[in-house]
């Protein structure tokens, strides 16, 4: 009695202990701003300015501009060769050719199973393009004033380019959103244009952390909370810490950025890059710096490195310090109150919605455990045109890989899944209209009216595809290699969380992993072994007994 | 008669390694929940504040932050905390069973584990109660009836929001006016 009373006493004490002193709950998500727009600054931590250039007293710059383009021309005075360097990225032109299988891929064409595509949406999706002024099919990609230096070298935070202007900034103070009664002031291009700089966490974030339609939406491993992260969130870019930008290890050279999802690197080079020498291997990578045997030499842990990413075990989990969105239910999207007005209804954390009139129903979740998948690189698309699968589940991209063919590696997924319109005629994806430019009035906007049909053959007509008028949902599943959030190496998976009948990753085929796998026969032979000796020492001991009774 | 006394202690001392080894799982009992961490928490406060007897929140507590916080990860641990001043009153007023003001408010807890999926845990009332006598083992049995209340998972409910505690002071629980 007094046993238990004391054991119970110290495990609740314990229990208390652990417990004491720790905020009560977790923690809201840092400013969520509208779609693409960045809250913050520069995230960095000031440091002594290295540059041999003060921009702020170049003549050229010292203007009253009026437009973005006004300001690209000055910069283009000096930096002569930069907008055709632009030119060349996917950043300008959202296409990239697959030449694996051809596909035509990059933001003009894919259809996600997030906002879908751009084609009919162009004003709005475009706040994102490094550009000026592309709001339909005829805009002049062989514009130099057209490419926007500002986006990503504005170091003043100020510079905000809004959904529905056609990736202008506003030249003039407006009320964004609409009928929301806040004003958004008009940008001070001079201050600006004198204020540029190298690239910040904040200015690739300005994009990539609100994919999707919202902060954490749709990658999971790039959200605002990586402007200023703390160490648990990411150990390169811990802002008190090593302070990486995202250029640290997207190293770029004449604007072109190395890493992509559409040309993911399943398995990089095994020797880290020696730094200014040249290497055409993939800078973004793990390897690159770390090499392929980065664990001390006599560490079992440098065995792994040949089939597992890094990422595997140094990225535990995801969305660490912001839920992200995990599934999007387009099918419910248009329900509206009795007196038709919007719906907006929270989840139980009360920072996100799970239903919204405008796309319907959402879940969101926190601290995702990966999925894990083999992935060589090679990587497939449904596009608009292709088949869906209308009994199962449609993969909207799926990504090559195998145990067994040397270029691939286990990777840790984000896996989002939901239910987006196709077309019962010709049996493939569908793109809604959805929004429409700043101020403008289009009744075939699906947030204007809520009315599919419209939505979807205005979309279809701007994607140059047939549309029959009849269509349907269907389930769709995308996958998102997690390549950021690197954990403290003691938040490192352990040797349980895989080599265990449950663990992390009892999906993944094609691999003898101990404690994991097993082998019938081998297990059969073993338990034949202990029955056999146990029978042994019974015969034995029996027969002794015996004989020694028997004398 | 020697193997008699060697094959009682030998029984003794299996039955004390077994009930060892058995203790944690009863102690404490664990039960998978259909839901997220949040949607789950959210869902316990409801059924506790919903579940008469006196039982009123307390505090949400969540320790993973405290580990984020230290520059290290923690899947998603939270908290709940209640009390019953129904329940809670008569042990605070008996001297011999004041010590387990310790075990009070009553925690359920929501985690998830490696295998992503969101699990609750709470202490065992119903088989603890009765080990520090007649009075605790009578309350405690109660608790543990409420208990299995709180973690009914209702899919057919609309999603409630949780309910976060006001105060912040003290650690962090939140004074929920319930007097735990």
């Amino acid at each position: 009695m007094r046993f238990v009373q004391l054991l119970l006493a110290v495990l609740a004490g314990a229990s208390f202990a652990a417990t004491a002193n720790v905020p009560p709950v977790a923690a809201a998500p840092a400013g969520r701003a509208a779609h693409g727009m960045a809250a913050a600054g520069p995230a960095a931590a000031p440091k002594a300015n290295r540059s041999t250039a003060d921009h702020s007293k170049f003549k050229e710059l010292r203007q009253s501009f009026k437009s973005g383009p006004e300001v690209t021309k000055a910069c283009l005075s000096c930096h002569t060769e930069a907008a055709k360097q632009v030119h060349k990225t996917k950043h300008w032109t959202w296409e990239w050719v697959n030449p694996e299988n051809n596909q035509k891929l990059g933001k003009k064409h894919i259809v996600n199973n997030f906002c879908t595509a751009t084609a009919s949406n162009e004003k709005f999706c475009n706040a994102c393009h490094a550009g000026y002024g592309w709001e339909d099919d005829k805009f002049d990609f062989t514009s130099e004033t057209n490419v926007d230096c500002l986006v990503c070298h504005d170091t003043t935070g100020s510079y905000k380019k809004l959904p529905g202007l056609a990736g202008h900034p506003t030249y003039k103070d407006i009320e964004y959103p609409p009928k929301s009664g806040k004003i958004v002031k008009a940008v001070d291009l001079p201050k600006v244009a004198q204020n540029v700089g190298r690239t910040s966490r904040a200015t690739c974030g300005a994009c990539h952390f609100y994919g999707g339609g919202g902060d954490a939406v749709k990658h999971g491993d790039l959200d605002s909370s990586l402007k200023n992260p703390a160490r648990y969130l990411d150990v390169h870019m811990d802002a008190k810490g090593l302070n990486f930008t995202c250029a640290t290890c997207h190293a770029t050279q004449g604007h072109d950025i190395p890493g992509s999802r559409y040309t993911p690197t399943g398995k990089a080079e095994d020797a880290a890059h020696m730094r200014g020498k040249e290497n055409k291997g993939n800078a973004a990578s793990c390897q690159a710096c770390h090499g392929s045997a980065p664990h001390k030499a006599t560490d079992r842990l440098n065995s792994h490195t040949g089939k597992i990413a890094c990422q595997t075990c140094h990225i535990p989990q995801f969305a660490r310090a912001q839920a992200t969105k995990m599934s999007w239910d387009w099918s419910t999207a248009g329900k509206l109150t009795p007196d038709g007005k919007r719906m907006q209804i929270k989840d139980a954390s009360g920072h996100h919605d799970r239903y919204d009139s405008n796309k319907g129903d959402f879940t969101y979740e926190s601290d995702v455990v990966p999925e894990y998948a083999w992935v060589n690189g090679k990587v497939k698309y449904t596009l608009l045109g292709d088949p869906v699968n209308t009994q199962g589940v449609t993969r909207i991209n799926e990504y090559g890989g195998s145990p067994t063919d040397g270029a691939s590696r286990i990777w840790p997924l984000k896996v989002f899944r939901g239910k987006q319109p196709y077309d019962l005629e010709t049996r493939s994806l569908l793109v809604p209209h959805t929004a429409v430019g700043y101020g403008e009035k289009d009744d075939s906007g699906f947030w204007a009216n809520y009315k599919w049909d419209a939505a979807l053959k205005a979309g279809a007509e701007a994607a140059g595809r047939p549309f029959g008028g009849k269509f349907d949902f269907v389930s769709t599943e995308m996958s998102w290699p997690i390549t950021h959030m690197v954990a403290p190496k003691a938040d490192a998976l352990t040797c349980t969380q895989c080599h265990s009948k449950s663990g992390r990753l009892q999906g993944i085929k094609g691999v003898y992993m101990p404690r994991r796998d097993a082998n019938g026969i081998l297990d059969l032979i073993g338990w034949l072994a202990v029955l056999g000796t146990f029978v042994g020492v019974l015969i034995h001991g029996g027969l002794r007994v015996y004989l020694g009774r028997k004398g | 008669m020697l193997r008699i006394v060697a094959s009682f202690t030998a029984g003794i001392a299996f039955a004390a390694v077994l009930t060892w080894n058995l203790m944690g799982g009863l102690m404490f009992h664990e039960h998978p929940s259909p839901f997220g961490v949040e949607e789950t928490v959210a869902r316990i406060q409801q059924n506790i504040v919903a579940a008469g007897n006196g039982w009123s929140l307390s505090g949400l507590r969540n320790p993973a932050a405290a580990v984020k916080a230290d520059g290290g990860n923690a899947l998603p641990v939270m908290m709940v905390e209640a009390c019953s001043t129904k329940y809670s009153g008569p042990i605070l007023n008996d001297d011999s069973v004041r010590f387990l003001s310790i075990l009070m408010p009553c925690k359920i807890s929501v985690y998830k584990k490696n295998d992503g999926k969101t699990y609750i845990g709470a202490m065992n009332a119903g088989l603890l109660g009765p080990m520090f006598g007649s009075l605790v083992g009578d309350i405690m049995g109660k608790v543990a009836t409420d208990q299995a209340k709180f973690i009914i998972m209702d899919p057919s409910k609309p999603t409630p929001q949780i309910i976060y505690p006001k105060a912040t002071g003290g650690g962090g629980g939140g004074g929920g006016g319930s007097g735990c």
